[in-house]
């Protein structure tokens, strides 16, 4: 008898618990106080959530505003603002929350509450926005040590830190808003490979016949000259793209000249064989080989081909691209005149013109 | 801890070691073949002028090649009788000669002048040469201690070192007429001879790292082109070039050639035209080259000596708490320091010259790298300790000490080059010795029985205790037994080591370079080792002035060495994981990927 009533009551826990989890319904909001608002700016938001705290000393319908004001938080660009989430945590009573005995901690004390707070801060955790220390205090003072928010915060203070410099190319914390910075920095991280690399910004006003007056950044090194200088003239470069690459959320358009492919290294020795193992002339000051050999050897020597140089341009068109060609050949690269590039773009360069900038659109202008 | 030692303390341990000594220093290990050596003994004659008698050399049969054979922890035993090479007269020449160099050189108020005009007095310039050419036939243990004397002006020092190395060359480069011919201006004293060999690294990616080519014109006239380091191009310069692209050949360019521009340290040839030294082969020319090492190792040493004088006159008026300066413990273990680094350079220094002039066709180019780095490398180290005591009040001599030995520690090459050279000529050897049995170990399921074989051989050498078969203290004197001892682990050692990594990179040993660098560095010490415990107890056995000291010398040096040998060893043995190379090299990549120090710095905070 026992046993089964013990039975019974251990089937009901995970109903128990759902229908209390599934309690905290945040699709309805009664009254969104944010959609009147004209200017959607950060002043205003909290502007809002300022208003609400002082409408009312008992805060009536607070978890239905927070969930309300969450939901708006792109509207107004503040999704990856703390202070923003601060001032929403603050919105939430203090001291009333906290259990007071086993049951309540054991029982999830106003669960609607802590569900509330814990969406808050998932969707921090969406955003990439790390808490602070004083976040931490906030919410002790409203759930106290045993509440649900408190143990996601815990876990999110353990592992956020952790990922936020994971990353082997290093982002500012705001991102520029303009695209030609942003494309420099776009290209500057591909281009981290090989440190001796030069990334320069050009215009394409130096070069008289061009159609698209835009912005070229365009990032080589000086080995690539020297394998770009290598080039047969009858063996054409080929351009190639666009390739996309990710800033955070931001998505930047690029090109590669590819060169001619040197023979891969071969050695077909016998690395068991150790009894004429080769040994430098003994003069002194003699170093190293006095015969280079025609093999692959660079980093920038990969298997579709020799990456010779890579760049951006404000206008991802065909003309921007050969403008690139032109200005890399009053850079260093005097061979670009006698040898044929051909442009293997996917994409038509309409489609791809993502950043327009003035120059291009009067450019188009005169084209029609 | 004291006490337990106090209880189990073993009375009479040393009981044994003497039973030991005395029954297995008189065994039948000993076979002293310097007795019954036949003693091989070259006479020169000049037939057209029969009065004047060319120099007697006596030279002992040849010998295979020393150091490389310690590679393979084969060891000559009866190099450990220090070598003597001059007799009486020779010695009494030498020095009245050094007597004469010592009173211009040591003298403060002597001028350059004064110190040229002494070398040409003594014939310095012209030393190299045949008695029937106005030489001294000076062999290398003699010019070593001339320059020991000469080596106190550097720049002297420096010229004269590569103008014995240029003399060397073009005597066995020119036919006997042009020879002749040229050698009158060599050896004025005016124009000397200068190498021209090393070249600047590459700056571009498809250049070869070796480019001067010289090349033949339709008249026969060779022309030189390309650029060079050297730092005087005043009078006759020595230029390696490229002949057909893959082949050395040396090129003589005359003063006052046309096309010769300096500009700083680099001499640029354009069109140059050069007489020819077509008479040297390849290996006869890195032979006559390699000697500069030697020289430069012993100009190195001079430094150490003189920065050592510089802080004795430092140290003697000055006082400390009321007390002399020099009763400060660490100061006097610093100044003791410099002195074993001092007497095992010189040991070994003269050792290989021993080598070289004792015996017939002499393979020591390795032991002539060993001692330049012997002495660049803790010269350097030595020399910071050293200059630390005068401090800033010795300002301006202390920062001429420091270049001049750093110029030095540069002359010709790094160490990390000699170092490579070292190492790679030594596994070289190793890998024709060893070839078949690292074969085998490379691939164990063929050769079952072997590698069973090959444990149960090794099985003393894994647990870093090889057994002791050389059985060195036999020719040396008795005391030094111990320090025999630690340098027969040393050398036992070696070859453990080369199969190790013969057997772990194949022929890729050849890019393992930090482990060979290891291997170098131990060879070297192994070499030095040899040198200081051959002459200590020659000293002590013929009653040298302090002999007692050096004695002790060399046991010091040998107990602080054998530690580093055996770390060297260890580390080279365990590979890149275990001493922690592979992380050292991931640091570095990194760093020179990024552009950066990668750490941010200790205030840097990620939330707060």
């Amino acid at each position: 008898m026992n046993v089964n009533r013990l039975r019974n009551l251990l089937r009901a826990r995970p109903t128990l618990f759902s229908v209390r989890w599934n309690n905290s319904e945040n699709k309805l909001a009664i009254y969104d106080p944010f959609y009147a608002k004209p200017k959607k700016t950060k002043e205003t938001y909290l502007e809002v959530i300022k208003k609400f705290e002082d409408q009312d000393t008992r805060r009536r319908g607070h978890v239905e505003f927070i969930y309300a004001a969450l939901r708006r938080m792109k509207e107004f660009g503040v999704q990856k603002d703390l202070e923003v989430y601060k001032a929403l945590v603050d919105v939430l009573p203090k001291g009333k929350f906290i259990p007071t005995n086993i049951f309540q901690s054991e029982f999830m004390h106003y669960p609607k509450q802590q569900q509330c707070a814990v969406d808050l801060l998932d969707q921090m955790e969406d955003n990439g926005v790390m808490p602070d220390t004083e976040m931490e205090q906030m919410l002790l003072n409203v759930f106290g040590r045993r509440g649900i928010p408190l143990r996601k915060y815990w876990r999110m203070m353990y592992w956020m830190p952790k990922f936020k410099n994971l990353s082997p190319w290093h982002l500012p914390d705001q991102l520029p808003g303009d695209t030609l910075e942003l494309a420099r920095l776009a290209i500057q991280r591909i281009t981290s490979v090989d440190p001796d690399t030069r990334v320069d910004t050009w215009q394409t006003e130096e070069i008289e016949a061009s159609l698209d007056k835009t912005w070229i950044v365009s990032a080589q090194s000086r080995t690539q000259q020297v394998l770009l200088s290598e080039q047969p003239l009858d063996e054409p470069l080929v351009i190639k793209g666009p390739f996309n690459v990710y800033l955070r959320d931001q998505v930047v358009t690029y090109f590669i000249l590819l060169g001619k492919i040197r023979p891969e290294y071969k050695d077909e020795s016998d690395t068991d064989d150790v009894s004429n193992i080769p040994r430098p002339p003994g003069i002194p000051g003699v170093i190293g080989k006095v015969t280079l050999p025609q093999v692959k050897s660079t980093t920038h020597e990969q298997d579709d081909g020799t990456i010779v140089a890579v760049c951006a341009t404000g206008t991802s068109s065909r003309d921007s691209l050969l403008s690139w060609i032109r200005l890399l050949e009053k850079n260093n690269n005097p061979l670009l005149s006698s040898i044929p590039v051909i442009f293997t773009l996917v994409a038509p360069s309409s489609d791809v013109s993502l950043f327009e900038t003035q120059p291009a659109t009067q450019n188009e202008k005169n084209e029609s | 801890m004291n006490v337990a030692r106090k209880i189990f303390n073993i009375p009479y341990q040393n009981i044994r070691n003497n039973v030991y000594r005395n029954f297995k220093i008189t065994a039948s290990n000993c076979n002293s073949s310097t007795t019954t050596e036949p003693q091989v003994q070259e006479e020169k004659f000049d037939f057209e002028d029969l009065k004047v008698l060319e120099r007697v050399e006596r030279r002992k049969a040849k010998i295979p090649p020393f150091m490389k054979d310690v590679f393979v922890s084969i060891y000559n035993r009866d190099l450990l009788a220090y070598p003597e090479v001059l007799n009486k007269e020779e010695s009494a020449a030498l020095e009245a000669r050094v007597a004469a160099l010592e009173k211009v050189f040591l003298d403060p108020k002597k001028s350059a002048d004064d110190r040229k005009n002494a070398l040409l007095r003594t014939g310095m310039y012209s030393a190299p040469l045949n008695l029937t050419d106005n030489g001294l036939a000076m062999n290398y243990t003699e010019s070593l201690r001339y320059l020991d004397v000469i080596a106190t002006d550097l720049k002297l020092g420096q010229t004269i070192s590569d103008h014995w190395v240029g003399l060397n060359v073009i005597k066995q480069g020119l036919s006997s007429d042009d020879y002749r011919k040229l050698i009158g201006d060599m050896t004025s004293g005016d124009l000397t001879i200068n190498l021209c060999i090393r070249e600047k690294i590459a700056e571009r990616l498809l250049q070869a790292d070796f480019s001067t080519s010289a090349t033949m014109d339709s008249r026969g006239i060779w022309h030189i082109t390309g650029e060079k380091i050297c730092h005087d191009s005043s009078g006759f310069l020595l230029v390696l070039c490229l002949v057909d692209g893959n082949r050395f050949k040396t090129l003589l360019v005359h003063p006052n050639a046309q096309g010769v521009s300096q500009s700083g340290p680099f001499v640029t040839f354009h069109q140059t035209p050069a007489t020819p030294l077509d008479e040297i082969t390849e290996v006869a020319l890195s032979q006559a080259f390699g000697t500069s090492r030697l020289y430069t190792a012993t100009l190195a040493r001079s430094r150490l000596l003189g920065s050592l004088n510089a802080c004795m006159d430092y140290l003697r008026p000055r006082f400390f708490s009321g007390k002399p300066l020099m009763e400060i413990p660490t100061i006097r273990a610093t100044v003791g320091d410099t002195l074993l680094k001092i007497y095992a350079s010189e040991s070994v220094d003269y050792f290989t010259a021993g080598l070289l002039d004792g015996y017939l066709e002499p393979d020591a180019d390795l032991e002539i790298a060993m001692c330049r780095n012997f002495i660049v490398q803790h010269a350097q180290s030595q020399l910071l300790q050293l200059l630390a005591i005068p401090g800033v009040e010795k300002q301006a001599e202390c920062l001429r000490l420091l270049e001049d030995m750093r110029s030095l520690a540069m002359r010709g090459e790094t160490v990390e080059s000699v170092n490579m050279h070292i190492a790679l000529n030594g596994i070289h050897h190793a890998g024709k010795e060893m070839a078949n049995e690292v074969r085998q170990i490379r691939n164990p399921l063929f050769n079952p029985s072997f590698i069973i074989k090959k444990m149960i051989q090794d099985r003393h050498q894994e647990k870093d205790e090889p057994k002791l078969t050389l059985y060195l203290a036999e020719h040396l004197h008795p005391t030094l037994k111990k320090p025999s001892e630690q340098l027969e682990y040393c050398v036992l050692r070696m070859r453990y080591t080369c199969e190790t990594l013969m057997s772990r990179h194949g022929t890729d040993v050849v890019n393992a370079h930090t482990e060979l660098r290891r291997l170098a560095e131990a060879a070297t010490e192994i070499l030095t080792m040899t040198a200081v415990l051959g002459r200590a107890s020659r000293s002590y056995c013929i009653g040298v002035r302090n002999a007692e000291i050096e004695m002790k010398l060399a046991s010091v040096f040998v107990e602080s060495t054998k530690d580093r040998v055996k770390k060297l060893l260890l580390e080279a043995n365990e590979g890149e994981y275990l001493n922690l190379d592979y992380f050292r090299l991931e640091f570095g990549q990194k760093v020179l990927e990024a552009n950066s120090v990668l750490v941010e710095k200790p205030t840097a905070r990620v939330f707060w």
